[in-house]
């Protein structure tokens, strides 16, 4: 990993500059939403179910603080939240602010306890008594059809909220035609999403304005703004969302939680200022959920590997409710869109199914439904070349759309823009060194560790606008994004946008658009973000569209701003509007000489000086503008990550002993900032791979609640990593950027499992589950040798 | 409630407080050390370290009942510190932290490792800083900047 930082000189679209956004980071003293108070202010404790599927009979508070816990009846006329999808025959479930006559999760909200510290108020949540009669609970996606658990929501006749089929082409056909035709079986398993900072809520009422102000930590605090007034039934004007500083996100704070709208309806009754500041044991039992998918994937192709047709059968468990605004298909929905990858496949048939069960709801966590598909499609076709004898990337390399196919209309249903899948795999293949394989396996032949290497090759679709979200019947529509410029009298820019930055680093990399357009020094460039009352209106930050659709529109709005800089400074110059640029933070005359006047003499001319101004401009240096993609069904990012593994017979352990990338985002805006997000997303992909599991007993109770058995990876679990960058601008998006904060997570499960399976291969064994833990390891080992025993 | 009399960044500090309020808390609440970032609030993901009378430690496992008497440095009192402003310019260079939420425990931690161990082998240093957990870098700046701090900082002794 040597690629973090190598400063090249730029500062516009390209530059590896430092962030703007550092200093306040690294004196510790910025504001997360647990640093922020109001005098007066009371600590919030929930009360939350110990069981996983339970009538409610009785809540009785305690005696002399009645006046301190709140149910949903205290909250005053609100409404559930119901994320519907569009998609016929969907099942709605409404997810109540408080658990009201039945709790369906072990850590649902059931009442609201108020303390001067959270001490107390966790003392009084410990002091109501709650009178549950148990049902059945539903822990297994076995059990989603099975009669003898009964619907966990009224009106339903089972535990499904959706099932959903694609039948493309003639899978018949390919059938018989295929010379081969193999099926697999795959699981990822439920884990927890984890950002370091938990959820977290602070809301009052602003007396001066009237309005009730409420600081969450959340990525998209307009969104939520339009969420609450819903809910409460007030207008959006009496309302204020500020997301402070965020503590890692990864799409957990991407949801309406209903933890908001009990806290946000509370303020408004009592008019008192409360905070909730999420623990460890909450975010991991009651936040949402990630993955857990299963899948039958059969494969039917000819004897060099060209894969004529696919058929798929996809399990996810979405845990209790349908999220907003994500709904509850969205995990299987994906996984169904996206199981053909980056292949020609043009026969597809598959079934998706949506199960409910006991469990916490399933949220959008980094790669949504791709890392399971991604896992399902490249396993496969790994065995399929293993089936054949062949070599898996040149199976790869006969079945990857072509360069001169795009757009791809693909069989799941989505419009690839462009790439070049098979240079990402042969980069990759080059990095990786397969010739080193027989070396290793030499070397490590006396030892217990069996070496193996693993391919796998990922989409990721980003920024994805109307036609997308339409098509996957949200209930709200990420078609969009604004931004408003204002220049100070004193020639500095200030940038507002809805978007919302939680280390992604855009801060400084929206100030690398502006200067693109106006030569404007970053440094000098202030963004600001996450609050309702200083940004237009906009959808925040997640599936990778802030860097496309945020810095599209701070693109457009500077490229508006630049024109009336070069007109106002063309007048002082006394040249004309077509013979200047603006260049290192002047107005520059192109004639012989270059005369040429500072920003700051522009500014102050257009706030101070309008005596100044040429006739037809108006003073001030103020924009708004809106963007959005020329062709809205995503920028599509791939590439290729290899891995080779040392896998310990006698532990299980899985080493990963080295990991490369080669990975197309379109045109980059700050390489050292894309470096950080693929090593941070290839952790996280890690994690996924080998550590990281949320399993429920058969009573739906969660089993990890603590870091001591919620493992995630730490500095020392990470490989030795290369990053190679290939770049293939969009031809949909300004300045040809494709989102990339997701594609690091997508492919370590599949990639890690192909070398996995490759090391085992020769004692028998095969794994084709996540994560690969020791335990799992260790138990596919032994299967083969009692396979191989009883034969 | 418990009376305790302590010295936290340079500064005397005589308060009464609930015996089961944890040092973080207390610190957090009673001096605004607000860079101190609770993240598992049971010693595992090192979001809270700070220095215990000369010893790196974890401010959400101790009890501020049990620090009467004690010296307690956070990451605002070691502000100036040579080793820290260092740090902070090499994570600032190396692209060492995201969203900033781990990043005061790492800097403490990483003040500690290079004070006892100088310039580690990477090796050694992943293993050193394994008490704290960042979700976004994937460690690689990380290690990168506390390598390029401790070259820094050997060179100027």
């Amino acid at each position: 990993m040597d690629a973090l930082t190598v400063p090249n000189g730029k500062k516009g679209i390209g530059g590896s500059i430092l962030r703007n956004e550092d200093e306040r980071l690294l004196s510790g003293r910025s504001t997360f939403i647990a640093d922020i108070s109001q005098p007066g202010m009371w600590e919030i404790a929930f009360l939350r179910s110990p069981v996983a599927h339970a009538n409610i009979l009785s809540v009785t508070k305690p005696e002399g603080f009645e006046q301190r816990v709140f149910l949903l009846s205290d909250l005053g006329d609100i409404r559930p939240i119901q994320a519907d999808s569009q998609a016929k025959g969907f099942r709605r479930s409404d997810y109540p602010a408080l658990a009201n006559d039945r709790v369906r999760f072990v850590g649902e909200p059931i009442a609201i306890c108020l303390g001067r510290t959270r001490a107390e108020a966790e003392d009084l949540a410990q002091a109501v008594f709650v009178e549950f009669e148990e049902l059945p609970a539903v822990s297994d996606l076995s059990q989603c059809r099975d009669p003898a658990y009964p619907p966990i929501h009224p009106g339903w006749n089972d535990n499904l909220f959706l099932e959903t089929h694609i039948d493309v082409g003639d899978v018949d056909a390919a059938r018989a035609k295929a010379a081969v035709s193999l099926t697999r079986q795959y699981r990822m398993n439920r884990q927890a999403i984890v950002s370091l900072e938990g959820r977290g809520v602070m809301s009052y009422i602003d007396e001066r304005t009237g309005e009730l102000v409420v600081y969450s930590s959340t990525q998209f605090p307009h969104v939520i703004r339009t969420a609450l007034a819903h809910c409460l039934n007030m207008q959006e004007r009496e309302l204020r969302v500020v997301a402070p500083e965020v503590g890692g996100s990864f799409g957990v704070k991407n949801n309406l939680n209903p933890e908001e709208i009990a806290i946000a309806a509370l303020t408004k009754k009592i008019r008192k200022p409360i905070r909730w500041v999420e623990d460890r044991r909450e975010h991991l039992i009651a936040a949402p959920h990630a993955r857990e998918h299963r899948y039958e994937v059969t494969v039917h192709a000819d004897k060099d590997g060209l894969i004529l047709g696919l058929e798929a059968s996809i399990d996810v468990d979405a845990g209790a409710y349908s999220v907003w605004p994500w709904t509850s298909p969205m995990e299987s929905g994906m996984a169904i869109g996206f199981l053909p990858g980056t292949y020609t496949i043009s026969n597809y048939r598959a079934t998706a199914r949506t199960c409910a069960s006991n469990k916490s709801p399933m949220g959008p966590y980094r790669g949504v439904g791709r890392p399971g598909a991604c896992f399902a499609i490249e396993r496969t076709i790994e065995e399929l070349a293993v089936h054949l004898g062949l070599d898996p990337v040149e199976v790869r390399l006969r079945n990857y759309v072509r360069p001169d196919q795009f757009p791809w209309k693909s069989a799941g249903g989505k419009t690839y823009d462009n790439g070049n899948y098979a240079e990402s795999a042969i980069a990759a293949r080059d990095l990786i060194k397969p010739e080193r394989l027989t070396e290793l396996r030499q070397r490590y032949a006396d030892s217990d560790y069996l070496i193996g290497l693993g391919y796998a090759t990922y989409l990721e679709q980003t920024a994805h606008g109307t036609a997308e979200w339409v098509q996957r019947g949200l209930p709200v529509v990420f078609g969009y994004e604004q931004a408003a410029l204002q220049m100070t009298p004193d020639g500095m820019l200030i940038i507002d946008v809805p978007i919302q930055n939680h280390g992604q680093g855009l801060e400084t990399t929206l100030a690398q658009v502006a200067n693109e357009e106006l030569g404007i020094d970053p440094a000098q460039v202030v963004v600001r973000h996450g609050d309702t009352s200083m940004a237009p209106y906009g959808m925040g930050t997640f599936a990778s569209r802030s860097m496309v659709m945020s810095g599209g529109a701070v693109g457009c709005a500077s490229a508006l701003l630049a024109d009336k800089l070069r007109k106002i400074g063309a007048h002082l110059l006394q040249v004309q509007d077509s013979d200047v640029r603006l260049e290192d933070g002047f107005v520059v005359a192109n004639a012989s000489g270059g005369a040429k006047i500072s920003l700051k003499e522009i500014a102050v001319a257009a706030f101070l000086r309008p005596e100044r101004l040429p006739d037809d401009v108006d003073p001030g240096l103020s924009v708004v503008a809106s963007y959005r993609t020329s062709r809205d069904t995503g920028a599509w990012s791939y590439g290729t990550h290899a891995a080779i593994v040392a896998v310990d017979r006698g532990t299980g352990m899985v080493h990963i002993l080295d990991y490369v990338i080669a990975h197309d985002c379109g045109t980059i805006v700050n390489p050292m900032i894309v470096d950080g997000q693929m090593m941070g997303g290839l952790a996280q992909g890690i994690g996924t791979a080998l550590y990281e599991e949320m399993p429920y007993s058969a009573e739906g109770q969660p089993l990890a609640s603590t870091f001591m058995d919620y493992l995630v990876p730490g500095a020392s679990e990470m490989p030795h990593t290369t990053i190679e960058h290939l770049c293939s601008p969009s031809p949909i998006t300004r300045y040809g950027i494709k989102g990339m904060g997701e594609g690091g997570a997508i492919p370590p499960p599949a990639s890690l499992c192909n070398a996995v399976n490759d090391a085992i291969r020769s004692l028998g064994a095969s794994i084709n589950e996540t994560p690969m833990t020791p335990d799992r390891v260790l138990r596919a080992l032994l299967d083969a040798q009692a396979g191989s025993a009883t034969a | 409630m418990q009376i305790i009399k302590l010295r936290v960044n340079g500064e005397e500090v005589e308060t009464a407080i609930d015996p089961r309020t944890t040092l973080a808390d207390f610190l957090r609440q009673h001096v605004d050390a607000r860079s101190i970032h609770l993240g598992c609030e049971h010693g595992v993901c090192g979001g809270c370290t700070i220095v215990i009378n000369g010893k790196m430690a974890r401010s959400c496992i101790a009890l501020a009942a049990t620090m009467d008497g004690a010296e307690i440095w956070t990451l605002e009192g070691l502000k100036d510190d040579p080793a820290i402003v260092q740090l902070r310019q090499s994570f600032h260079e190396c692209h060492g932290l995201q969203c900033g939420y781990c990043t005061p425990g790492m800097l403490i931690t990483a003040r500690d490792i290079i004070a006892r161990y100088g310039e580690p082998d990477e090796k050694f240093l992943r293993e050193a800083l394994a008490g704290n957990i960042c979700r976004c870098t994937g460690y690689a700046g990380i290690v990168k900047a506390v390598q390029h701090a401790a070259a820094q900082l050997a060179r100027r002794d």
